[in-house]
């Protein structure tokens, strides 16, 4: 055997184990993987040529909650706040209050589908439907709270569309305590099922020094022991009164990612209960005035990262510029490094580790 | 036992997404999970479009997915139902008059059942695919009638027509 051969291996647009059309392209060599290309166009639809010359600024927040159906509330959420520095109109405590418990429950929904994904492409069917089950405990929350199960437009210009009344107050705590327990006997399984470990320790791995070299971002990094998240570095929500802690892993491979983001899960339970019980008096609703003039940027922690945008207005009805750059684009170097190296078995489990998201990087 | 006696006992899905925001694809997946229980009908999700019965179609029809589509649809065999799931796939929703974008996907394939809603709840995607299961049904009555091989009767000149035999004697001779 004097030179390898190298084969040509696709995963086409079209397969049972992604849910989004991606095309990748993996060059092995016995059975390793030495290189990967990817084809990610296919569900570009023009949204930010769309917010300049169809929609008006009132109706621009509704358009961008559908680029992504998970991250939909921190889209219209970045968007909102952004135009509201603009006219320089700050809300007052209980909205902040309303709008970061919606943002929280969709944390917890988005890791816990992310978590079921994980364990049906490593082969636990199982697995699969329990999680899956117990997600439909948030689920109901969020129905009973917005009125939607996934796609709720909650947020407009000025505050927020409901209010909390007693009965869904009694319903959130009851599910709440219900979900913790679960969460608990998931970390359990997830540490100390011998076949799992098999398929999750020391498999995928990322150092930390890549992980600061090649930008990577949310709970990717932090399962590498890098202190990245924007929930410490800006000031928009009182995150400081609500009882926020950073989650920190040191192994860098699947399992690390895991329970980062099992341990996330149960800190957002944590703060869901203390907004609950600290929900000052107010109004919904705040009167605004006036047209955006200026420019602006924003930024959010997102399940996956971080979320930028930038606005630039001119004093007129449309917009002059949106421009949003979102978490998985940015990752997209580090992804590659992880796949080099890596038994193309594993590949499935590697790919759905990262949480990726493609109807955000297309637009 | 023949093989269409079954088919509407067990039906396979093939889900494809052109262009979705995936939160219909989310939907799909919760409506096979437990608590709405699409397997209680046979249905399985699979993979292989030569296998399966039902297209399940989300999202406006971006125009690199034109192609994939086309080509999935002319896969499958032919007792085959097509459901739109969600307002976008129906008739291009928010993303209406988008450069990239066509907006609907019934001009590109024949569409048996329309689901509306942004996202589609799971109960509605249970109702539209049981819908899909009549249409199935009669699809598979109407592939089983006889071809004629002879021509019509033609009631004017109480004679039959034999131009339109199957092997004419005039095809033939060209």
């Amino acid at each position: 055997m004097a030179t390898k051969k190298t084969i040509n291996i696709p995963l086409g647009s079209q397969h049972i184990s992604l849910l989004e059309p991606i095309r990748f392209n993996f060059s092995t060599q016995n059975e390793k993987i030495v290189d990967v290309d990817w084809d990610v166009g296919f569900v570009h639809r023009g949204i930010e040529k769309a917010c300049t010359t169809n929609f008006e600024f009132k109706q621009v927040g509704y358009v961008v909650a559908r680029v992504c159906g998970l991250c939909a509330i921190t889209h219209s959420l970045s968007y909102t706040i952004g135009v509201e520095k603009l006219l320089d109109h700050e809300v007052n405590k209980k909205i902040k209050y309303l709008r970061l418990l919606m943002l929280e429950l969709d944390r917890i929904h988005s890791h816990m589908l992310c978590l079921a994904h994980v364990s049906e492409n490593a082969g636990f069917e199982g697995m699969f439907m329990k999680i899956m089950a117990d997600r439909e405990l948030v689920m109901d929350i969020q129905e009973a709270i917005s009125g939607n199960r996934v796609q709720f437009d909650y947020v407009s210009i000025g505050g927020v569309n409901r209010d909390l009344d007693l009965e869904t107050e009694k319903l959130l705590k009851k599910n709440i305590s219900l979900l913790e327990e679960k969460i608990d006997d998931l970390i359990d399984k997830f540490t100390n099922n011998w076949s799992l470990s098999l398929k999750y320790k020391n498999i995928g791995h990322l150092s930390k020094e890549d992980a600061y070299n090649m930008n990577a971002l949310g709970p990717m990094a932090r399962a590498c022991g890098a202190k990245i998240d924007v929930r410490l570095e800006t000031s928009d929500f009182p995150y400081d009164e609500v009882g926020y802690e950073l989650v920190l892993e040191q192994g860098g491979d699947i399992h690390s990612r895991n329970m980062v983001r099992l341990r996330e899960i149960k800190n957002s339970i944590k703060m869901v209960r203390n907004i609950v019980d600290g929900v000052p008096e107010g109004e919904i609703m705040e009167k605004v005035k006036g047209k955006p003039k200026g420019e602006t940027f924003m930024r959010i922690e997102a399940p996956r990262g971080e979320i930028f945008y930038y606005l630039n207005a001119t004093g007129k009805n449309m917009l002059q510029r949106v421009r949003i750059k979102t978490p998985t684009f940015s990752q997209i170097p580090a992804m590659v490094n992880v796949f080099k190296g890596a038994n193309y078995a594993d590949a499935h489990a590697i790919l759905a580790s990262f949480d990726p998201c493609m109807s955000c990087t297309a637009k | 036992m023949s093989l269409k006696k079954y088919r509407k006992k067990s039906p396979w899905i093939l889900h494809y997404n052109c262009g979705s925001c995936n939160g219909c694809d989310i939907e799909i997946l919760a409506a096979l999970a437990p608590k709405y229980d699409l397997e209680r009908f046979g249905i399985l999700n699979n993979g292989n479009p030569k296998q399966s019965d039902i297209f399940l179609v989300t999202g406006p029809l971006t125009y690199r997915s034109r192609e994939r589509l086309v080509e999935l649809y002319t896969q499958m065999p032919e007792p085959k139902v097509v459901v739109a799931v969600g307002s976008c796939t129906c008739t291009g929703g928010v993303f209406n008059d988008m450069y990239n974008v066509e907006n609907g996907i019934d001009k590109y394939i024949p569409v048996d059942v329309y689901i509306p809603g942004c996202a589609a709840s799971p109960e509605l995607i249970i109702d539209g695919v049981v819908k899909g299961l009549e249409i199935l049904e009669q699809k598979t009555k109407e592939i089983e009638k006889p071809k004629k091989l002879l021509g019509e009767l033609d009631e004017s000149k109480a004679s039959i027509d034999r131009t339109k035999f199957a092997g004419n004697i005039d095809d033939r001779k060209n």
